[in-house]
């Protein structure tokens, strides 16, 4: 049984069509990574699958629960974090978890358990009793991930869980996301952080205006765009070296600036790394590291949303 | 599977959680104390001072209107700010239904308007020795009234906004003229036969006789005909909730 079926779901509110046709499953004990620009359809279809918005046609199934006739009863397989740390900021962290778990009727016993489990693993304990309006960011979205967790769920819908969170935070919540994998949890993970998505899941679907662009895994997903691939190249600090210099190199087909770096988007690295070698000595530089790379996800991701591409050999919605 | 008896203990239970969460988090609320307290009690200061009327208008007449306002001050402050929050959007996705997310919400208004009008009721007692000669239609009209006020305040709530402000501004204009067309201070039977007209829609003028008839004995509609009315506004509110939140969801 699929932990999440899809079945052609479109929406549309008034004119505007957010939805078309959305198909996909989700494996059970999955991590499924959800990637869009903003306004691809990712919130609206994590409404849909949680059954907050009904869809205009089509539907879906968690654990065989269709969202729209069986709302409760597929409700009852997960637990929800939402992009924002909707928690209630007037009540204590042990407040906040017991509340969440008495909407999913966790009894007193075990919700208390659990409660105090949870808190342990997010390093909330020795503030539970305090009022969350004081926590940091990272600590209200540690909470909101407790509460999600609180009525052990087959599966969590994770919306942007890490975004914009400090380095704490961060460890914890990806910690707890891989020990929910190995634990056979099914993990529906929207972000922006695209190197997220290709660490922590098995597939990732890419959603542009309202479609599924492509669905694999990461690694099958990079391999269908193999023309891009770069060389990483640094010089020492020193030298001044402007990126439409190296954009004049015959075999560079673009120069992308990442940090002290620059990127050498080409379909020939090592002709690439001969035109460097050459060009720092006539500019008056010395090159200090130099990396060839494959293509990452983000490649994937701006020629998959940024220019349209339905490429070779991927699973697509078309 | 759950039976139907798990279905409902079920929603039972999570709208007393709604409740629960609401009683910690607002009822202490200033806004919430000047709404739900001092509004009434200004109101019936500018209606009975210096008027000649009897204990058994003014006091029952108080005890409505401190129930009209004090039942429906809650969910219109808490859910426009639980949607700011995106708090609400907890309660959208629970395992439980939209007629339970109402009926919790309308719990907290509920209990915190049993609490407010115990305070117009003891007064009544001791400063203008109203006696109570009918205690069951004063406990039925107490509690049908404040449910259904409570509830057509989470009705009102459904408007989507992030704004309390933009709701008080809507049921002020429901909850001010029901006050004059209600009966509450002026008896049915002294109004023009328009306004007796009018005085039929509105669940104030059942929820007014039924607490009066708790101190004369006497109901206008007859008692069984006010709480009648009552569980019908209830129930119609009730749905009509329910519609407006999956409708404004989308």
């Amino acid at each position: 049984m699929h932990a999440i079926e899809t079945l052609g779901i479109s929406k549309r509110f008034g004119d505007l069509r957010a939805l078309s046709d959305v198909s996909f499953t989700v494996g059970e004990g999955e991590t499924f990574g959800f990637l869009g620009p903003n306004g691809a359809g990712k919130t609206t279809t994590i409404r849909i699958l949680t059954g907050i918005t009904a869809p205009t046609s089509g539907t879906a199934r968690i654990f065989g629960h269709d969202i729209v006739r069986e709302t409760v009863a597929a409700r009852r397989q997960m637990g929800i974090v939402h992009e924002t740390s909707n928690i209630y900021t007037d009540l204590s962290a042990w407040r906040n978890l017991m509340f969440a778990a008495e909407l999913y009727r966790v009894g007193r016993r075990e919700r208390e358990k659990r409660g105090a489990e949870l808190l342990e693993v997010f390093d909330l304990a020795d503030r539970q009793h305090d009022r969350t309006r004081g926590f940091s960011k990272g600590m209200k979205r540690r909470l909101t991930l407790a509460m999600g967790l609180v009525n052990s769920p087959r599966l969590l819908f994770l919306d942007e869980p890490t975004s914009g969170l400090d380095v704490q935070s961060n460890l914890i919540i990806r910690d707890v996301i891989r020990g929910l994998n190995e634990d056979g949890v099914t993990v529906f993970l929207t972000t922006h952080n695209i190197e997220e998505a290709n660490l922590t899941c098995d597939r990732v679907a890419i959603i542009d205006h309202g479609r599924i662009a492509a669905i694999d895994s990461p690694e099958r997903l990079k391999e269908t765009i193999q023309s891009v691939q770069s060389v990483e190249v640094a010089f020492h600090p020193g030298g001044r070296v402007a990126a439409d210099d190296l954009a004049a190199l015959s075999r560079v087909r673009e120069v992308r600036k990442e940090g002290d770096k620059f990127r050498l988007i080409t379909e020939d690295p090592p002709g690439v790394l001969e035109e460097v070698m050459a060009f720092a000595p006539r500019a008056g530089v010395r090159v200090i590291s130099v990396n060839t790379r494959g293509p990452s996800l983000e490649d994937v991701f701006i020629r998959l949303t940024g220019l349209d591409v339905r490429t070779k050999g991927v699973t697509t919605a078309d | 599977m759950e039976g139907w008896f798990g279905q409902v203990s079920t929603e039972l239970a999570a709208a007393w959680a709604i409740a629960k969460k609401d009683i910690l988090i607002w009822y202490l609320k200033p806004g919430i104390i000047v709404s739900g307290m001092l509004f009434p009690l200004f109101m019936f200061l500018a209606f009975a001072v210096g008027r000649p009327a009897e204990p058994t208008v003014l006091v029952p007449g108080l005890v409505a209107i401190t129930i009209l306002f004090s039942a429906s001050s809650i969910e219109p402050v808490s859910i426009p700010i639980e949607r700011r929050m995106n708090t609400f959007d907890r309660l959208l996705s629970a395992p439980i239904s939209l007629h339970a997310v109402v009926l919790g919400e309308s719990l907290s208004g509920f209990l915190y308007s049993i609490g407010i009008a115990l305070v117009p009721l003891a007064a009544g007692l001791a400063v203008f020795r109203a006696g109570i000669v009918g205690p069951a239609f004063l406990v039925a009209g107490v509690v049908l009234t404040a449910f259904c006020f409570s509830t057509m305040g989470t009705l009102f709530a459904a408007y989507p906004t992030e704004s309390p402000g933009d709701i008080m501004s809507m049921l002020n204009l429901v909850r001010l003229p029901l006050i004059f067309i209600s009966g509450v201070f002026i008896p049915l039977s002294q109004l023009p036969s328009a306004g007796q007209f009018i005085a039929l829609l509105s669940p104030l003028t059942y929820g007014s006789d039924l607490i009066r008839a708790g101190f004369t004995g006497e109901a206008h509609f007859g008692p069984a005909v006010d709480v009648g009315l009552l569980l019908v506004f209830i129930l119609v509110f009730q749905f009509a909730a329910n519609l407006l939140y999956r409708r404004f969801n989308d």
